[in-house]
């Protein structure tokens, strides 16, 4: 797969927004950030409210996938351009929901709300309307998820790749230092876990790194054995979704699960070994 | 906060029941006195490596919840902006940072 099969930049976004079956859906936890501007014709989906199950720790079944696609407008046969903020990590994770249950024609604004504002691109507050779809989404991919118990045999078997900041890595921080640090959970890694920050596999302006410096990065410099299957993990599962991106979308490699379980869940384990310090 | 999100807010999280036992660093940024609303602040270790980042709120604000140490601020805003600034940050403190671009 190449970068211009999941990936699209601004100028292509202009030029390709009203063309039909062409969808642009802005995804954040906070969508304040659309309501007071979007790229124009954009759609939203809120990450909490329409991706994440409203009682169970999960995210929204198939028939709720099928029920919000076809509520927003998005048919089967439709491209849909995913961007939003934080450094896309919230697209990510959309991204690798929507290959989860089955949706081809999606790709990833590559720096995505961030570029756009930063380039001082045109953001509009008119909501575009839509006509309802029928959307039919398959079975969920178990290629592209971890669960725990999965994670927890792959210490030592397969690549681990802890992609939080160092200080979270190491056990000095709970959380993304833009939030309140949690005292709920232990704080270290995965033993034989890699640190490979997502931050890293992202220029300063949100866009991905070249394949060239992504290869160097994950293979050369972090260690990761590209023979074996690899399972990312963070916090609560985004930015190992932009991860999962970098490894599974970008670098074409075949075997990369995603474990949006992540250290929330980890780290809150009974009896299961954490590993503390800094990364090699 | 609760743990079921990771997002960062314009302007950064509030500060839960005073400062306790958080490590606070915050500012503003400004241009020719009026706030930088479009931009955002990040946060790098003293390696380097980044930490956080949030976008700039409606008065140019952000806070980050840091660990003690010595941390830099790196603001980005349109026009290729990029501005550095060195903090100390220690729990139950709130370390201001003030940038001007």
């Amino acid at each position: 797969m190449s970068r211009s099969d999941v990936l699209v930049d601004a100028d292509w976004v202009d030029a390709h927004k009203n063309d039909p079956g062409v969808v642009l859906v802005e995804v954040d936890e906070d969508t304040t950030a659309y309501d007071t501007g979007h790229i124009p014709g954009a759609i939203k989906i809120d990450w909490k409210k329409d991706l994440q199950d409203p009682v169970r720790r999960d995210f929204v079944d198939r028939a709720g996938f099928e029920a919000l696609l076809s509520e927003r407008g998005i048919s089967n046969d439709d491209t849909v351009i995913l961007y939003g903020g934080n450094n896309n990590w919230f697209a990510a994770y959309a991204y690798w929901y929507f290959r989860l249950y089955g949706h081809r024609g999606v790709k990833l604004l590559d720096g995505g709300r961030k570029k756009w504002e930063l380039d001082s691109r045109e953001l509009v507050k008119e909501v575009p309307d839509r006509p309802r779809t029928a959307y039919h989404a398959t079975e969920q991919d178990s290629a592209l998820r971890a669960f725990r118990d999965e994670v927890v045999s792959a210490i030592g078997q397969l690549n681990l790749v802890d992609v939080r900041s160092p200080d979270e890595f190491a056990g000095r921080l709970l959380a993304p230092a833009h939030l309140p640090q949690e005292q709920a959970q232990r704080g270290g890694h995965i033993p034989t876990a890699k640190n490979v920050p997502w931050s890293k596999a992202a220029n300063d302006d949100g866009t991905f790194r070249s394949d060239g410096e992504l290869t160097t990065l994950y293979r050369d410099q972090a260690g990761l054995d590209f023979s074996r299957d690899t399972i990312a993990y963070c916090r609560i599962g985004e930015r190992s979704a932009h991860t999962w991106f970098v490894l599974h979308e970008l670098l074409d490699q075949p075997n990369v699960k995603n474990y949006d379980g992540s250290w929330t869940e980890y780290g809150s384990l009974v009896g299961v070994p954490i590993e503390l310090g800094d990364g090699q | 906060m609760s743990s079921d999100g990771c997002g960062a807010p314009a302007g950064g999280v509030a500060i839960p029941a005073g400062v306790g036992d958080q490590a606070v660093v915050q500012g503003h940024v400004t241009r020719g006195g009026s706030a930088v609303r479009t931009g955002y602040a990040r946060l790098l270790n003293d390696g380097g490596d980044f930490v956080a980042e949030v976008p700039l709120g409606a008065d140019g604000g952000f806070r980050f919840f840091a660990a003690p140490g010595t941390w830099t601020v790196r603001v980005l805003a349109p026009g290729g902006v990029s501005v550095d600034r060195s903090v100390t940050a220690d729990i139950g403190q709130v370390s201001a940072v003030e940038v001007s671009v």
